[in-house]
């Protein structure tokens, strides 16, 4: 029997590791610990690190994303300003837990890292280097936020092991025109074919969506037939179909419960997973799927299936958060197709606008939150495998230098963006086109996504830290039936099209930094984990059922046997906790 | 060569008693060093890392190491048989790696059998390569094509919806009932010609001359078959039989991990997955538990393999030791 039994393997890769606790390997093919100084003068007279004093790091996010080729044009150039080429790699079709769990029981830890969801557990293992000295050595990291919100970033031990890099706007100033949240998205060209109404409600959306599909039934081709609705349902991305009750019924995305604020002096948490809301939103998702309208396939749908649907044009609505697929149909979205007789989606109306649905008709919503949303419970963090920590802080403080974070996502001056005699920078189409092409993305673009960014605007004043900011590149970068959606709308940005309520978010907000880092040690984790397997088997089932009513009674007790209440219990004692720390800091409420 | 050849001729030898002499040895020196070599092997790679089942009876965390971890006795184990999902999981594994032994076995039999019995060559040989492919093919790649082929625009349900068998397209891939047959099928589709191999060679080294007095006793082509071939492969089904018996709790892993979702995960988690869950996924991190569940794995697998063997011995068929 050739075949090892799992638990072998991995006990002989212990005992290995047990043996030989020596080894140190990190992939960094450096014999010196410290960072030489730049050693050679570019034209314009600046420091440059030369090809040998450039060290390589690697770094491992636990996200899916695509890695760009050697020889990357901006990575080069990058590692000339600051001494450090970064390798990057992504997950490969597993979860991140799974990812990171294999990366400590292997020992071979990159550089840098940006666990997920498992970064509490590289903490856990003392695998991070703290932050706290190399915060005081480099101001650019420091500037990142405020005493009071590193402090949230401090865990048990008193200690910061990694920086959220995502939704922080220089000095505070919003200049977001996007909406990275979760939404209902529909295609422009459903609201253009209705006349741009009003939709405030699921029934009015469906309608929307149902009378497209009646009417054109396929894609220009004659061919592949339009698709009214699907949801994603694969691994912990099963939110999609999971927590638009939360949403409907007018809260922000705490991600876990509702928390209720009718008294704001004593917020209550709710289950929204049994509401009268989350009735009538599954009722009406089993009314969708029984006409229809659904992807009959959305169950079984893997996450690449599902971009890989999403890429043809032929879905017109859904349910996800932007960053989950937005930036995989850039591309695709930006092809010139035989099958249109040349012509591309964008143009064809198939961008997505988002919608800030609620139950009912006139209810205030909160898909969009204003304001940076302040997520503690993960981000880039350095190993302990690192040699030299202080090289890999100054390399992340190197690259929120305004010449570099330029670099990283305008790219390089006169190639890829042009600057006009007021300052501003800004694209031409080609240039823009170029930016959505996956093979410049590859071979030119290298924005470090997950390494330190800001948003907003730049040290200069003028221009946006990312072009997708800067207003006039924000509308120039529109594709016209989308332009065309947001005039007769009135919006000048995605915000604009949800309407959401614009007030100041609660202490406790998002309550997902607290519920993502939940594990077995206590009931209320285990509460979570099976609420979590029952919702995945049962809600599916549920759409797709012959005989709602029962079904869902049936759900409900699957759901009641998990014992929801004690981990609602655990969330309730985390607002209260959250609330008070944030009242002793001085918060009247 | 058939199996039963070799190990009854190692039986002779013993049962002569060949004395370890001096002499001896030196006469057969580079066989011991070859053989020397595969026990290293064996020692190194097989037997050391059990050494690992320590962290079984441990509260094993890494950052303690095996040496510094807490022992808690058989706490892990009462952990394994008080939660219901890996009593579900041990089902699932046994029932799919049941049904893919008892089915691949006699379809890689039967495959073999009619194969031996194209007279054409070219064509025995091009049959032949074909059935085998699929074999070099990686689980992702299957999955791949039979998700493909299942889901609601795939060929089968475009077929059945054709001819009217169903109104409308059937979520195969998202129903229970379906997932161990379609477990069972995507390996017999992907191994019965690897499976066959084996079969195929045995069946060659039947006497030819059986096959002819068979005939002249007036057997036709499936009397040949059920009094001559089967007979003859016996030893070889039974040695098969029973080394892949050990392997029952090896279900498999990635089909189940890629095929599997939301609606199916109570049929579709095998050992291997539950022990991912929990051993390697980052939030758990329970190496003993993972432990914990290989040992129940390996001690399952040792009291089918011994107690197939005893039953090979009662039978008086070819058995392993």
């Amino acid at each position: 029997m050739k075949k090892k039994l799992f638990a072998v393997v991995m006990a002989s890769m212990m005992a290995v590791s047990a043996l030989a606790a020596c080894t140190d390997k990190n992939g960094t093919d450096t014999t010196a610990g410290t960072a030489a100084a730049p050693d050679t003068t570019n034209a314009e007279g600046e420091a440059v690190y030369s090809q040998e004093a450039i060290l390589d790091m690697k770094m491992f996010a636990a996200m899916a994303g695509t890695e760009i080729n050697s020889g990357n044009k901006i990575q080069e150039l990058i590692a000339e300003k600051t001494g450090v080429r970064l390798k990057e790699t992504w997950l490969t079709g597993q979860q991140a837990g799974e990812a990171i769990g294999a990366i400590i029981a292997s020992g071979e830890l990159p550089d840098l890292i940006d666990g997920g969801d498992g970064s509490v557990t590289l903490w856990e293992n003392d695998l991070l280097v703290a932050w706290d000295p190399y915060l005081d050595m480099y101001p650019n990291l420091k500037e990142m936020y405020t005493d009071e919100e590193w402090d949230k970033f401090r865990m048990e031990d008193g200690h910061i092991y990694w920086a959220n890099v995502f939704g922080n706007h220089y000095k505070g100033i919003d200049t977001s025109t996007g909406h990275n949240g979760e939404a209902f998205w529909i295609q422009v060209r459903v609201l253009e074919d209705a006349g741009y109404p009003t939709v405030e409600t699921l029934d009015q959306y469906f309608e929307l969506l149902d009378n497209y599909v009646e009417k054109y039934k396929t894609m220009p081709d004659g061919e592949t037939p339009l698709i009214a609705y699907t949801a994603l349902t694969d691994g912990w991305k099963y939110f999609c179909l999971e927590n638009p009750p939360m949403f409907l019924d007018g809260y922000p995305n705490d991600g876990c419960c509702i928390v209720n604020v009718d008294d704001p002096a004593n917020p209550v948490v709710v289950d929204y997973n049994t509401t009268d809301t989350a009735k009538m939103y599954f009722k009406k998702m089993n009314e969708e799927y029984a006409k229809g309208a659904l992807d009959p396939d959305f169950a079984t749908q893997s996450y690449d299936d599902y971009i890989s649907m999403l890429s043809t044009g032929r879905v017109l609505g859904l349910c996800d958060q932007y960053w989950d697929f937005a930036y995989s149909l850039m591309g695709p979205f930006a092809q010139n197709l035989d099958s249109l007789d040349g012509g591309r989606l964008d143009a064809l109306g198939c961008d997505y606008v988002p919608l800030g649905l609620t139950i009912e008709a006139g209810m205030d919503n909160q898909w969009h939150s204003y304001g940076d949303e302040l997520n503690q419970s993960s981000g880039v963090a350095v190993t302990t495998s690192c040699p030299d920590p202080n090289l890999a802080f100054k390399f992340l403080s190197d690259v929120l230098e305004q010449d570099v974070h330029d670099l990283r996502f305008w790219g390089i001056e006169g190639e890829d963006y042009l600057v006009g005699d007021d300052g501003l920078y800004y694209r031409t189409e080609e240039m823009r086109q170029l930016w959505k092409d996956d093979d410049y993305k590859a071979n030119h673009i290298c924005s470090y996504s997950y390494c330190p960014q800001w948003l907003g605007i730049s040290r200069d004043g003028k221009n946006a830290m990312m072009p997708s900011e800067q207003t006039s590149e924000f509308y120039a970068g529109l594709a016209e039936p989308l332009a065309n959606c947001f005039k007769a709308y009135g919006a000048a940005t995605y915000a604009d099209m949800i309407g959401s309520l614009e007030c100041d978010q609660y202490p406790w907000y998002p309550l997902w930094s607290w519920s993502n880092n939940l594990s077995n040690d206590t009931d209320g984790g285990i509460a979570w984990q099976k609420m979590g397997e029952v919702k995945h088997e049962w809600l599916p089932k549920i759409v797709m059922s012959n005989n709602f009513e029962s079904d869902w009674n049936s759900y409900l007790a699957a759901y009641a046997e998990c014992k929801p209440e004690d981990f609602l219990a655990e969330a309730q004692a985390e607002v209260d906790a959250r609330l008070q720390t944030a009242r002793d800091n001085g918060y009247e409420g | 060569m058939s199996l039963s050849s070799t190990s009854s001729r190692r039986k002779k030898k013993t049962s002569n008693g060949v004395e370890f002499t001096a002499k001896e040895f030196k006469r057969q020196w580079i066989l011991i060093v070859i053989a020397a070599l595969y026990v290293i092997y064996g020692v190194v790679f097989n037997y050391l890392p059990l050494a690992g089942w320590i962290m079984a009876f441990q509260n094993y965390k890494y950052k303690t190491g095996v040496f510094g971890s807490k022992f808690v006795g058989l706490d892990k184990f009462k952990f394994l048989f008080s939660d219901a999902k890996f009593l579900q999981v041990i089902r699932n594994t046994f029932c799919m790696g049941a049904l893919i032994l008892i089915f691949s076995t006699i379809t890689a039999i039967a495959f073999a059998i009619l194969l031996n019995e194209i007279k054409n060559i070219m064509g025995k040989k091009l049959v032949q390569t074909i059935s085998y492919l699929p074999h070099f093919l990686s689980w992702i790649v299957v999955c791949g094509i039979v998700s493909d082929t299942l889901s609601s625009t795939g060929i089968i349900n475009e077929l059945l919806t054709k001819f009217g068998i169903l109104d409308k397209p059937f979520l195969f891939l998202g129903s229970k009932p379906a997932f161990w047959p379609i477990v069972v099928f995507t390996n017999l589709w992907k191994e019965t010609g690897w499976n066959a191999i084996i079969y195929l060679a045995a069946i060659t080294s039947i006497d030819p001359a059986l096959y002819e007095s068979a005939s002249i006793d007036g057997a036709g082509r499936f009397q040949k078959m059920w009094y001559v071939t089967l007979p003859s492969i016996r030893p070889t089904i039974m040695i098969l039989l029973l080394m892949n018996i050990g392997n029952v709790l090896n279900a498999g892993f990635e089909l189940q991990y890629i095929l599997g979702n939301g609606l199916v995960q109570s049929v579709s988690r095998t050992i291997d997955i539950y022990v991912l869950d929990w051993a390697i996924n980052g939030r758990n991190m329970d190496f003993s538990l993972g432990t914990a569940a290989g040992i129940f794995k390996t001690a399952v697998s040792l009291v089918l393999i011994v107690g197939g063997n005893m039953l090979a011995k009662k039978t008086g068929d070819e058995r392993l030791f």
